[in-house]
């Protein structure tokens, strides 16, 4: 694919986000049942940990800054973020933000100065040195400010280990999710509880009653449902090619009953 | 018009000025044989490339920030006592007067910055070998069984012996076909992720703008 190719296609692939999340911020997805996100179950309860103890709750964007590749990863989580400070807070300890990105502190900033209405929360946004440095330094503070849960959602690599083994000896229990493969890897073997991949996206919406949050994952959810059946159906159509027993007939019937399959799940859910 | 709607209206032009420059700037034959259009692309790609640029200025001041927020943090802590904070503001000024000292010289970064690294590095090895014995506690389910089968399988794969050639194979075919397929997926759904959020934030609809 040459060049000019890809940005026709980029600019209509764009496009037709733009009007996808219009139409279904339009229609505020009220009717649309978001997925259920088995990792975000237990935030309520580390929310109400904290209020009882006075313990205060760690989020954390790890190397998410404002600028770089994963920019919308900051935003997004600022936004996940934005949710889990409003419903903590009627704790005594406002929740620590900590990041290694210095571009995402005037965001962590933001998050607590809009969502902590009690304000004086700023300087609970911390930056440390990103990668070791920063994972070393998050073990720290896991000593000195006994946090009652860590939400890790943003860009991690492998250093993730070692704050998710520091916060499992000392009882405190995670969520964690990353854009990278090496720190999601992690993230599944180590943290108590996991999202993972578009979920990073989704967990905004699944947190707020925000009718726009809602649409974004909608949004979300028809590319994936429009990608899976394209997938599916090149695929079928490559086998059809190979294997002179299949027609067109069965390649559709198959891609049917996978749709339908598809369909099923989505539904059950 | 408040000053969230201003907000809105200046990240909706610069993000679209943005993405249409990044888009058609320096593509010529997106616009044909026709004479100038060359220059046309060039002149397109301009506006990417100054807001770029401003961005790269905006991240070097805002490392600045950072460390006067770490140091603002650990002052804070000092006043209650906290030993490692002294620790890390000691190191601070004496990195400080070293490098203004003996300019240029990198001795203190080689003989305490890289062992300490070295160091945690090997402290993650631990970390990741102990996590990985620990997922089938944390997650006694098909999907922990399957995480901790194939982890084996790679690590056997890669031991050197004529006589596990054959689990060999199937670690390869592991890393090149299931593998590949869920890394890719994972990068799919984060690809999407990060489309639709940044749409979201061209269109001025995110919440950092809404005052």
């Amino acid at each position: 694919m040459d060049d000019t190719t890809l940005q026709v296609y980029s600019v209509v692939f764009v496009a037709i986000t733009v009007v996808l999340v219009y139409t279904a911020r339009y229609f505020q997805a009220r009717r649309w049942r978001q997925r259920q996100l088995d990792g975000m179950k237990r935030i309520p309860q580390w929310i109400t940990q904290s209020i009882e103890s006075s313990r205060p709750l760690h989020l954390s964007f790890g190397n998410a800054g404002v600028g770089g590749d994963n920019t919308p990863v900051a935003l997004a989580e600022a936004e996940f973020f934005h949710q889990v400070v409003r419903r903590a807070e009627s704790c005594d300890m406002s929740p620590v933000v900590s990041l290694s990105a210095p571009t995402s502190l005037p965001l962590g900033q933001d998050v607590l100065r809009r969502a902590w209405l009690k304000g004086g929360a700023l300087s609970r946004a911390q930056w440390y040195p990103p990668d070791l440095a920063y994972a070393s330094a998050i073990s720290a503070l896991m000593a000195d400010d006994e946090p009652a849960a860590h939400i890790m959602a943003g860009s991690f690599g492998a250093e993730l280990a070692l704050m998710l083994d520091s916060a499992a000896r000392r009882g405190q229990p995670s969520l964690a999710v990353s854009d990278r493969l090496d720190g999601q890897a992690v993230a599944f073997a180590q943290a108590d509880h996991v999202l993972i991949g578009e979920e990073l996206f989704a967990a905004p919406g699944s947190s707020s009653q925000d009718g726009g949050g809602h649409g974004d994952a909608a949004v979300l959810d028809v590319w994936r449902a429009l990608i899976i059946s394209g997938a599916t159906i090149l695929l079928m159509l490559e086998f059809s090619k190979r294997l002179p027993l299949l027609s067109w007939p069965l390649v559709a019937i198959g891609v049917a009953i996978l749709l339908l399959l598809g369909i099923f799940t989505v539904w059950r859910r | 018009m408040g000053r969230a709607g201003l907000a809105g209206i200046v990240a909706f032009a610069v993000g679209l000025t943005t993405v249409l420059s990044l888009l058609l700037g320096n593509n010529p034959a997106l616009f044909g044989d026709q004479p100038g259009s060359e220059e046309l692309a060039r002149r397109l790609a301009l506006p990417g490339d100054v807001l770029l640029r401003l961005l790269v200025i905006v991240i070097a001041l805002s490392i600045v920030i950072g460390i006067v927020n770490l140091l603002y943090i650990h002052i804070g802590r000092l006043t209650r006592g906290k030993f490692y904070s002294a620790v890390l503001l000691a190191s601070f000024a004496f990195t400080i007067f070293w490098l203004t000292v003996n300019r240029g010289d990198t001795s203190l970064l080689e003989a305490v910055q890289v062992p300490i690294e070295s160091a945690l590095a090997a402290l993650l090895f631990l970390s990741l070998a102990l996590g990985g014995a620990r997922v089938m506690q944390k997650r006694a389910d098909i999907w922990g069984l399957l995480f901790v089968a194939v982890v084996l399988s790679v690590l056997l794969g890669s031991l050197p012996l004529a006589e596990l050639a054959p689990v060999r194979a199937f670690s390869a075919w592991l890393l090149a076909v299931p593998v590949s397929a869920g890394a890719r997926a994972i990068l799919l759904g984060i690809a999407l992720g990060t489309i639709v959020v940044g749409v979201r934030a061209v269109l001025g609809l995110d919440r950092s703008y809404r005052g």
